[in-house]
């Protein structure tokens, strides 16, 4: 720089923390600008629209709270599509967060084959979409299928259940398929898994720690944090089950499958009742915070930040 | 490293008002802006068109669209390919923004709500000032389902009857002869018992399950031919609270749950197209659409025949799709010679007719259909139907109709899975539906 | 694999011979690795299922598709499925390249702005930190479905905006945004996706905290820590973010279909979901032929992730 800059007062950041705080809010710009540009518009046009009669194309007007109130009062599928929405996301969440932990911790070991093993364990959560869906209800069939040819062969049962086909078996069928989707998670615990340090492991063999004491006492602290991210995103996508539905059960049998989401679509582009499905939308939106809340406040007994600030 | 810092701020300093500058340029509008798509060759202006065909259907659209261009040099024509299933969220999408294609693909269903919130606007003038359109030749119950307000909002291009479908292969082979032209629903019945076979290997029903589904098809096929009736004619209320109705929808239940004559969804869930199309049901309901793909994929002989008729006589649904001119389209009457020309006779006859891709919505068009390929031996009996005693089935004039078919549709994969008997069954739909035509009352007031 | 590069030093450089595994391996090694095979072994058999319907699907003739008892084996088998599918039809080379485009584009994106903002969230303390970070959930919580219409309606009146000086100044498209069409799917990613914020937050969270405050007080800038320290260390999750966005991008559907009008500016996945058509009519030897070849580079970009994650092993020792 040159003298003849003209001497301009510069605020010194005096202190490394009001760097840290300048550094900080230059981190997060891009993340910021972009919820101003693209995403906070159409979050604040769907609140205002869920008080209103929008069909997506014409209002007449505000309406108060009357969508809220119908769903929560006159609708008479709502209570039931959130009882299945939350049947199916603790079962997903639970049996998903835990399939993947096991093959994860399976899979970490370096073995001839586990390359190719993880890349299998791993294929349907790419090879997804509409025409796999379909093969689900053929594994599915009750007769025919392969779900109920196995169960037969292990249990000492004569019939499988009737699975996408009865108002009982219909959401453990989805909860099922679902796990089929744990490749994703098991990604991503493996990459966790390989930020614990070996160290740490020696230290625990030298004390003549089990193998269940060091996954108990090294594995799982040092791997809560990731474990809480895929806790917090499975549930948050649980909550927004769509292509499945859509393709497999159409909400049936009866309402047994009818779910959150699915319920906001129809409502949104079948039935062209956008201020509705803006409510209900809301109203998830509401369920899900305070479930995120919540593990938020229940994280802190169990995760272990090792770069906690 | 504090005049490290510095240069750093002169720096961002410095792009920021370089970044602000540019800006500023940013709006001045360009010295020569580019001019409106429309002027680019002197006359020629652009009419696209939104489709839902598949990629192997697209070639025979290209082959009438470039013999159109060949003969209408002014005209530029834009496909824009969606996906069928994705079709009905895709276009409310594009209205929002007012973003739509001059011409757009619209199932029956659809033609009422996309006129009322006006993402259709009427082609009532351009058929009047165009008399080398022939109006008159397009099948009046197709013409019904794009009416809204007397006008004409939408032309069908494709409108069929649903009647009965028969394996050739089951019927051969338990010596049972085909069904005739003088059969009942009782032979329907029979018939069905007879041919089901489930004790083999590959177990082999008479009916394939189907039930009235009391949406805007085959309740007609399945109650209407008993007397009974869905909705009333103004599409207010439902009616199916009655002795006719009970009696007509037992019969199906029957044929399921008492006879075991037909497959319980349980038995026959496989796939989208389910153990009719896998050869394992010997009748079904049969809708001429349903052609090409079971042409495609059936890997049997099959035909088609009369629906039967019932205690209260002969009757069966049709249903079909069209095409509509957008609020959006800058060029409505560019559009009109389009459709004009797509959905003339010769116009069907390519694209639909000799193609085997559907039963054209005219009746002069028809022969080329039945003619090609993909269209049964038997498959005249399309046109008998549709010429004889096939109505578009209500509801279509409501806002309610996806929604009636939604709750109808719960309450009847519960019959077929005989988890709930008739009684219940009708006084669930009964409630359910008559709160979304309030609902729908309201809105449409 | 891992084997090979055990007997191949860097630089191409023969190494010492070493002895196969399973003369190395020691009694307890191969007991375990009985154990595991066995555990994972079957699963893995019913995981690969849907690869194998596919494969079957698309060497069959279209009536040999829905048959029942279904049929594994083609008979005959139709290798023209393969050829027709990606030619005949639909420009799927156009396609290829387009899609190919936009996911490079999206996954440097993705990587820039998430590794900087999740950086921000978990290491750089600042007032108000943990609400804006609450922000960041919060987004990812209300269902697409509802912010569709608003969102098509916003990026269109910016494009529509943009028309003008586009059509004028950059007819040919800026570098490899060759179509005004591709900007809602090609902007957004540079500016944050909340999903690999909260992933590499979580990531970024497991480092020692010392690592920082010791360059710090060597006078390192945030930045040079981040390049230097947090990448490094965390390269299996920075693999898992490029993998995830590759499949995420690659896949996409939604967003192509309601942006895209013309066929040789459209992608991959809105091309091989035209292979459907009315009234649930679906080709699925062609369908499932051309996804077999979409599904290759996802396939090589995940062994590549994979080699990432055991870099991340030997990188280890340095941590905690």
């Amino acid at each position: 720089m040159t003298a003849s800059v003209p001497a301009r007062p510069v605020k010194r950041l005096r202190t490394l923390q009001q760097r840290e705080e300048r550094d900080f809010w230059i981190a997060i710009l891009p993340w910021f600008l972009g919820l101003f540009l693209f995403t906070g518009g159409p979050v604040i046009a769907s609140l205002v629209f869920s008080f209103t009669d929008w069909t997506g194309l014409n209002l007449s007007g505000f309406i108060g709270f009357k969508n809220y109130r119908d769903l929560l009062v006159e609708d008479l599928v709502f209570w039931e599509t959130v009882y299945n929405t939350f049947y199916y996301t603790f079962g997903s969440v639970l049996l998903g967060t835990l399939g993947a932990l096991f093959v994860a911790l399976l899979l970490n070991q370096n073995l001839p084959g586990t390359y190719f093993l993880r890349l299998i364990y791993y294929l349907p959560s790419i090879a997804s979409g509409v025409a796999i869906s379909i093969l689900w209800i053929w594994l599915f069939n009750p007769n025919v299928g392969l779900v109920n040819y196995l169960l037969v062969k292990l249990l000492p049962i004569d019939t499988g259940p009737a699975w996408l086909s009865s108002q009982t078996w219909s959401k453990p069928a989805l909860i099922l398929k679902s796990t089929w989707g744990i490749g994703a998670n098991m990604i991503i615990i493996l990459a966790g898994l390989q930020g614990v340090p070996q160290s740490l492991y020696e230290a625990a063999r030298i004390d003549g720690a089990n193998a269940f004491d060091e996954f108990r006492n090294v594995t799982l602290p040092m791997l809560s944090p990731v474990l809480f991210f895929v806790i917090v995103i499975s549930t948050i996508n649980a909550f927004q089950i769509l292509t499945d539905i859509l393709v497999m059960t159409q909400g049936g049998p009866g309402t047994s499958t009818y779910m959150l989401v699915y319920y906001i679509y129809q409502n949104a582009f079948q039935y062209l009742k956008m201020g509705y499905a803006s409510a209900l939308a809301w109203i998830l939106f509401t369920i899900i915070l305070a479930l995120t809340l919540l593990q938020l406040w229940g994280s802190r007994r169990w995760v272990y930040y090792e770069g906690a600030t | 490293m504090a005049s490290t810092t510095l240069s750093r701020r002169r720096f961002l300093a410095f792009s920021g008002v370089a970044a602000g500058a540019a800006a500023l340029a940013a709006c001045a509008p360009p010295t020569a802006p580019a001019a409106d798509s429309g002027g680019m060759t002197a006359e020629s202006v652009t009419v696209s068109t939104a489709l839902t065909w598949e990629a192997a259907f697209q070639t025979t659209q290209q082959e009438f669209d470039a013999n159109f261009m060949e003969e209408n040099p002014d005209i530029i024509l834009e496909p824009v390919y969606n996906t069928w299933s994705d079709h009905n969220q895709v276009v409310p999408t594009w209205a929002a923004a007012d973003t739509l294609p001059d011409i757009i693909y619209v199932h029956g269903s659809r033609a009422f709500p996309w006129a009322f919130e006006g993402i259709t606007v009427s082609m009532q003038s351009h058929i009047d000032a165009d008399p080398g359109f022939n109006v008159a030749g397009v099948w009046e119950e197709a013409l019904r389902l794009y009416r809204f307000e007397g006008e004409q909002h939408g032309i069908p291009y494709d409108h069929g009857p649903i009647i009965l479908g028969y394996n050739k292969d089951i019927f051969d082979a338990a010596g049972v002869a085909y069904p005739s032209e003088d059969w009942t629903i009782e032979d329907l019945v029979e018939t069905s018992i007879a041919l089901t076979n489930t004790e083999g290997d590959i177990p082999i029903w008479g009916w394939r399950g189907d039930m009235p589904n009391f949406g805007n098809g085959t309740n007609r096929n399945m109650l209407n031919t008993y007397g009974a009736n869905l909705y009333n004619d103004e599409e207010t209320a439902i009616e199916l609270d009655t002795p006719e109705a009970r009696v007509a929808v037992q019969i199906w239940v029957d044929l399921i749950h008492k006879h075991g004559a037909a497959p319980t969804p349980a038995e026959s869930e496989a796939f989208e197209q389910n153990a009719w199309i896998a050869g394992q049901c010997g009748m079904s309901l049969f809708a001429s659409w349903s052609t090409p793909t079971q042409y495609a994929f059936a890997n049997y002989a099959w035909d088609v025949a009369p629906w039967p008729a019932g205690p209260a006589g002969q009757s069966c649904g049709s249903f079909g799709s069209g095409f509509s001119i957008t609020k959006n389209s800058g060029n409505p009457a560019a559009a009109w010679r389009f459709l004009s020309s797509y959905l003339s006779t010769e116009g069907m006859e390519f694209m639909w007719g000799s193609s085997g891709r559907g039963s054209p919505a005219r009746a002069d068009a028809y022969q080329s259909w039945l003619d090609s390929e993909p269209a049964s031996d038997n498959a005249h009996y399309f046109l008998h139907a549709l010429e004889n005693y096939a109505v578009t089935g209500r509801p279509y004039q409501t806002l309610a109709a996806p929604q009636l078919l939604d709750i109808t549709g719960r309450y009847q994969t519960l019959l077929r899975s005989g988890e709930i008997d008739v009684e219940s069954a009708i006084t669930g739909i009964v409630e359910e539906a008559n709160a979304a035509f309030a609902d729908a009352a309201e809105r449409m007031s | 694999m891992a084997q090979m590069q055990d007997t191949v030093a860097p630089g191409g450089i023969p190494a010492r011979p070493v002895a196969p595994w399973w003369q190395r391996a020691s009694k307890r090694r191969i007991l375990n690795m009985t154990i595991i095979y066995l555990l994972v072994l079957p699963g893995a058999v019913m995981f690969l299922i849907p690869l194998l319907w596919m494969l079957s699907t698309s060497l069959k003739e279209s009536r040999q598709i829905f048959v029942n008892p279904p049929v594994w084996i083609p008979n005959p088998v139709v290798w023209q499925n393969f050829t027709d599918g990606w030619s005949a039809y639909l420009p799927f080379n156009t396609f290829f390249v387009n899609s190919t485009l936009i996911t490079l584009n999206n996954i440097v994106g993705n990587l820039f702005s998430c590794c900087l903002a999740a950086y921000g969230f978990a290491r750089l303390r600042a007032r108000g930190r943990n609400v804006l970070f609450g922000l960041v959930l919060a987004t990812m919580l209300l269902p697409n479905e509802v912010l569709i219409i608003p969102q098509y309606v916003l990026f269109t009146k910016i494009t529509q905006f943009l028309k003008p000086w586009w059509d004028y100044y950059t007819p040919g498209g800026i570098l490899w945004m060759r179509y005004l069409s591709w900007l809602p799917m090609m902007v957004p990613p540079w500016f944050g996706f909340p999903f690999f914020i909260f992933l590499l937050r979580q990531f970024f969270l497991t480092i020692p905290l010392d690592l920082d405050e010791a360059a710090r007080l060597d006078g390192a800038s945030s930045w040079r820590i981040l390049i230097q320290i947090l990448v490094p260390l965390t390269k299996p999750a920075l693999a898992t973010v490029v993998i995830f966005a590759f499949i995420g991008n690659w896949n996409n559907f939604l967003m192509p279909l309601i942006y895209i009008r013309a066929q040789k500016e459209q992608v991959l996945a809105v091309g091989l979901n035209q292979f459907r058509g009315q009234f649930g009519h679906v080709d699925f030897h062609y369908m499932m032929a051309v996804s077999l070849i979409v599904l290759l580079p996802v396939l090589l970009i995940f062994f590549f992730g994979q080699r990432i994650f055991v870099q991340g092993i030997a990188l280890t020792g340095i941590k905690g």
